[in-house]
């Protein structure tokens, strides 16, 4: 099968977690938002790979997936002082700075 | 087989109507509208399915593992950005990984699924659920509410998200659909197998990469010790603390 299909199903992924992003106030799930956008790219790396024919692509979504994880590390660690901060998880509770 | 611009003049149909399902099935707004959000998102995803298999050939296995693993992994995309409960949202997050490793595995590239499963299903989700634990609100709040907190419950400007979000969506889904490609070479993995191949690529052309990633990995164990070791006083008010500056709130405190 022609690896097109992925890479558009890979897209709408990553929008989809960019409107969870945008919308969601919540600071756990806007980091999982973020891993819906890791999975769309994943899956569009994969395809260009198919479609070149080469391993490249795999090996390229092997590395994002190293960088999926240290964010998922370290920014989860972020998130738990920032609750022990202000007891919320609310994201809008840091917008000191409102233009 | 459609030609190409009737392909990406649909695309972009079905994108609006992903739009409208996805809006619908946002939280908030005091009303509840799942059951036409699931309609409306379950026709949008099963539209793009019928446009994506009539426009790329395949034997009908490979098209009904597409259709039933894409379909799952969109409709649960929806979900983790809409559910109102974070505990539910990471658990459909499992099936969009899951569905996802699928539709990898079934383009030829084993060794990156079993990775996925391990990696994301594995380590990632048990992070997220072990933090949502320890950041559950501790006072009665939600007991009192009997239902999400506030900032759960309710999206943040759901219209305008949507639209850029749809937007971009229509145009790389367009762009992807309405452009000729190269016909696909066979596969450099077929010869040798694909984990043999991808461990040959990365260990000798991306040697180097792989050494920084290793790198990365323990500078990342440093900084999140460094960070869990941190001791921060609670902030109720919102302000400063007595006595100090705000430039001064984070540095009172060292790491070790």
């Amino acid at each position: 099968m022609a690896p097109q299909p992925l890479m558009v199903i890979g897209a709408v992924l990553f929008g989809l977690g960019v409107i969870g992003f945008l919308t969601r106030r919540n600071l756990i799930i806007m980091f999982l938002c973020t891993e819906v956008m890791f999975q769309g790219v994943l899956l569009n790396l994969v395809g260009m790979g198919a479609l070149h024919a080469n391993l490249q692509g795999q090996v390229f979504a092997l590395f994002v997936l190293v960088i999926a994880a240290v964010e998922a590390g370290l920014g989860l660690a972020i998130v738990v002082l920032l609750y022990r901060r202000k007891g919320t998880l609310d994201a809008e509770a840091w917008s000191a700075l409102q233009g | 087989m459609l030609t190409s611009t009737t392909a990406v003049y649909s695309s972009y149909g079905l994108a609006v109507l992903g739009a409208l399902g996805v809006y619908l099935a946002m939280p908030g707004g005091g009303r509840r509208r799942g059951v036409p959000a699931l309609l409306i998102g379950i026709i949008a995803a099963f539209g793009l399915m019928v446009l994506l298999l009539t426009q790329y050939a395949g034997t009908t296995g490979q098209c009904v593992s597409f259709f039933v693993l894409a379909t799952t992994s969109l409709l649960g995309a929806v979900r983790v950005i809409t559910h109102a409960r974070p505990v539910y949202s990471a658990v459909y997050f499992v099936l969009v990984a899951l569905s996802s490793t699928g539709l990898v595995v079934a383009s030829g590239a084993e060794f990156l699924g079993a990775a996925l499963v391990i990696v994301y299903a594995g380590a990632i989700l048990v992070t997220y659920v072990f933090v949502i634990m320890l950041a559950q609100p501790s006072d009665s709040e939600m007991l009192t509410r009997g239902g999400p907190l506030d900032y759960d419950a309710e999206a943040r400007e759901p219209a305008l998200a949507v639209v850029a979000g749809f937007l971009l969506i229509a145009v790389l889904g367009g762009m992807l659909l309405g452009r000729s490609w190269p016909a696909a070479a066979a596969s450099e993995s077929a010869a040798v197998g694909n984990t043999l191949g991808v461990g040959q690529v990365m260990l000798t052309r991306y040697a180097v990469s792989v050494e920084l990633a290793g790198v990365l990995l323990l500078v990342a164990i440093v900084g999140a010790i460094a960070l869990a070791r941190k001791i921060v006083s609670p902030d109720p008010a919102a302000r400063p603390p007595e006595g100090m500056a705000v430039g001064e709130i984070g540095r009172r405190v060292k790491p070790f």
